[in-house]
């Protein structure tokens, strides 16, 4: 099948959809003339015109605020924040207006917007947060993020036809992936999580740019005899619990890594229903978490590798498990 | 009302206001030069063609006032003191960095010269200037707080509410709007219908005033007859300063802006309309700008050696001056 890199696939999901339902519009800084940092709104503007593309000023907090405005009169948002870390600004509008609006309405109104942003990694202070957990935490929102360019494409379409605001966190690692990409409008739900690999000793789960590392510490610990499980999850909520707990049911192993803090990161949510799920009759180890250990990602590259969670460190994880028997 | 006339500039002044801009010009060209070859890992926001508005502004700033610069105000650090080798070891990120390797050169803050260290969010340090004026005034003193930051910023949120609530509280702070007619890729005139920011400043009941950014004499005026106004508590002031930047947002971006619009603004640089009228005055010569240019790229050889030999930071930084109290208890 045809390759394309994640910026690309996301280019094409929004091209297409755009192509399909005149109510999608494009808006955010640099997305229009210049076609977007990253390259995914490239020639959207030449395509579909000023008034389905369009660049903003400054203004993250009216960027959102105004994408749950043209929703609630029936407009299909794509609202770019060009980095996570200023996502901050428009906490507001999506915690109280976006989030709110169906409850409030008694499902009279909807904001059909997606919110569509990006994980630096590692940049510096202000550039490499990863915050997505904070939004699993909001009651109406919907937390999705992509791992490969096949599921950038297809998550996206589910995305800006879902009824409900979705957050969807973009990384750097899916930007440059190269992968499979089928060429025609498709759909992949959020609610299934994707099982990489399948394995007996351990289950390993992960989202976003962190599930290459997994992928790579099972090859190193298959070399050594040990098979592991890879869980991607594509969307934090709606979350795949059932995956997750069928896995550690048969591996009795689990470990979770992701690029955010450990304290109160996903990771969390994720160990948690384990605990209180059938699959703890069925742990033979503690469970193990991989992340940031809760500091600021610093500017020296020096430093880097202290704030950001690696495969060797999954892989340390991993063989700890395993130690238990 | 204000009796005290802004402080006028002597001919000393007047040259060292230009070798501030010389300076800063040369170090931003090497120091994109050797990120361009990986020799330092962090690249910056070019002030080229912009150095007029840092120096102009903070130029006489007196110890206790503070200064807060945009992504690109590198003028604002050169004019309070920081030196060559301490922002090339912020780039770097080096033990010896001002912050410990923990941030980059442009996000650093140098309290003991009078500098805050602004977010990597644009506008984000806007009303922390207005909170700073305003702790400079409970405190009974005199100083003031300059807040640079771009067209960009001007339309945020955090703009609006700051510049009211500075006007309101008569804070002593000159916002400093370093209007170069672009953020990133998109023109003022796309993200504004207006086309002088300075217009803003009515709707809060602040004095505005348009200034020439290109001309470091003008900032430097204007800034200190606001600083004079702050000083005896008559409140802030927006100075808009019209200026262009010469390069590109930052190395990795490409560019597309009319050529006509750049060669009209390439014809206006700060430090040739300074260096002319010190020629005119036979304050200088060519050879002496020359010189100012040599002693920087002496100085950034013997920097780049010293930076370049120095330790990296210990890992302990990571975890320290996260909390007052460093403990195991708050990571993990
Ligand atoms: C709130 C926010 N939005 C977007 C960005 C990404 N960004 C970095 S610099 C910049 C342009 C800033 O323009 P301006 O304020 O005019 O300053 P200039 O770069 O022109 O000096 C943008 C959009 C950011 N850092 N912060
Ligand atoms: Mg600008």
């Amino acid at each position: 099948m045809r390759e394309l890199r994640g910026n690309q696939a996301l280019c094409e999901a929004l091209a297409q959809e755009m192509a399909n339902d005149p109510r999608v519009f494009v808006i955010g800084e640099d997305v229009a003339a210049h076609g977007g940092v990253y390259r995914v709104t490239e020639n959207l503007l030449e395509q579909f015109g000023p008034d389905r593309v369009i660049d903003s000023p400054i203004c993250e907090s009216a960027l959102v605020g105004a994408g749950v405005g043209a929703a609630l009169v029936g407009m299909r948002p794509v609202v770019e924040i060009q980095f996570t870390d200023l996502i901050t600004i428009a906490m507001d509008q999506i915690v109280n207006s976006a989030a709110k609006a169906r409850y409030v309405h008694d499902g009279a109104m909807h904001v059909p917007m997606v919110v569509r942003t990006l994980n630096l990694g590692k940049g510096s202070v202000y550039a490499s947060q990863a915050l997505e957990a904070w939004f699993t935490h909001v009651p109406g929102l919907k937390v999705v993020m992509p791992t490969d360019p096949h599921d950038a494409k297809g998550l996206l379409l589910s995305a800006i036809r879902d009824p409900d605001p979705v957050i969807f966190f973009e990384s750097k690692a899916l930007y440059a992936m190269r992968g499979p990409v089928p060429s025609e409008s498709y759909t992949v739900p959020f609610d299934k999580a994707n099982v990489c690999r399948e394995g007996s000793d351990a289950t390993v789960v992960s989202w976003g740019s962190t599930v290459p590392m997994a992928e790579e510490a099972a090859d190193r610990l298959t070399a050594e005899g040990v098979s592991i499980e890879v869980i991607a999850l594509r969307a934090l909520v709606p979350f795949d619990r059932q995956t997750v707990v069928e896995s550690v049911c048969k591996t009795g192993r689990l470990v979770v890594v992701h690029e955010a803090v450990r304290r109160g990161g996903f990771g969390a949510e994720v160990v948690a229903s384990i605990a209180d799920s059938d699959a703890f009759e069925h742990l033979r180890a503690p469970i193990m978490r991989v992340a940031n250990p809760g500091v600021p990602v610093p500017h020296s590259a020096a430093l880097h590798k202290f704030a950001l969670p690696s495969v060797d460190d999954l892989v340390a994880a991993i063989r700890r498990t395993m130690s238990y028997d | 009302m204000l009796d005290q006339p802004a402080k006028s500039l002597t001919d000393c002044d007047r040259v060292e206001m230009c070798r501030l801009m010389v300076l800063s010009r040369c170090f931003t060209k090497q120091a994109l030069t050797w990120h361009a070859e990986g020799r330092v890992p962090q690249g910056l926001h070019p002030s080229v063609g912009q150095e007029a508005v840092g120096v102009g502004a903070c130029y006489g700033l007196r110890a206790g006032d503070w200064v807060l610069p945009s992504l690109r105000t590198s003028e604002a650090f050169w004019t309070r003191g920081v030196t060559i080798r301490q922002q090339l070891h912020a780039m770097c990120g080096t033990a010896e960095s001002i912050s410990g390797g923990k941030e980059t050169s442009h996000h650093s803050g140098y309290p003991e010269l009078g500098i805050l260290a602004g977010t990597g969010i644009v506008g984000g340090s806007i009303p922390v200037a207005t909170g700073v004026a305003m702790g400079l005034r409970m405190q009974g003193t005199d100083h003031v707080m300059v807040c640079f930051f771009g067209d960009g910023a001007a339309n945020r949120g955090d703009f609006h509410e700051a510049l009211n609530l500075a006007a309101v509280l008569k804070a002593p702070a000159i916002f400093v709007c370093e209007n170069n007619l672009y953020a990133q890729t998109v023109p003022a005139s796309v993200a504004m219908t207006i086309t002088d920011i300075d217009d803003r400043a009515a709707g809060y009941g602040m004095v505005g005033q348009i200034v020439d950014g290109q001309d470091v004499e003008a900032v430097h005026d204007a800034t200190q007859t606001a600083v004079a106004r702050a000083r005896c508590g008559e409140g802030p002031t927006l100075l808009e300063c019209k200026t262009y930047r010469f390069m590109p947002h930052y190395p990795v971006f490409d560019e597309d802006r009319p050529q006509e619009e750049r060669d009209r603004w390439l014809a206006r640089d700060p430090i040739q309309i300074l260096a002319n009228r010190l020629q005119l005055s036979g304050l200088l010569d060519e050879a002496a700008i020359d010189q100012m240019a040599q002693a920087v790229r002496d100085e950034l050889d013997s920097a780049i050696a010293q930076v370049e030999a120095a330790a990296m930071p210990d890992p302990e930084q990571v975890f320290t001056n996260i909390y007052a109290i460093k403990s195991e208890r708050m990571t993990s």
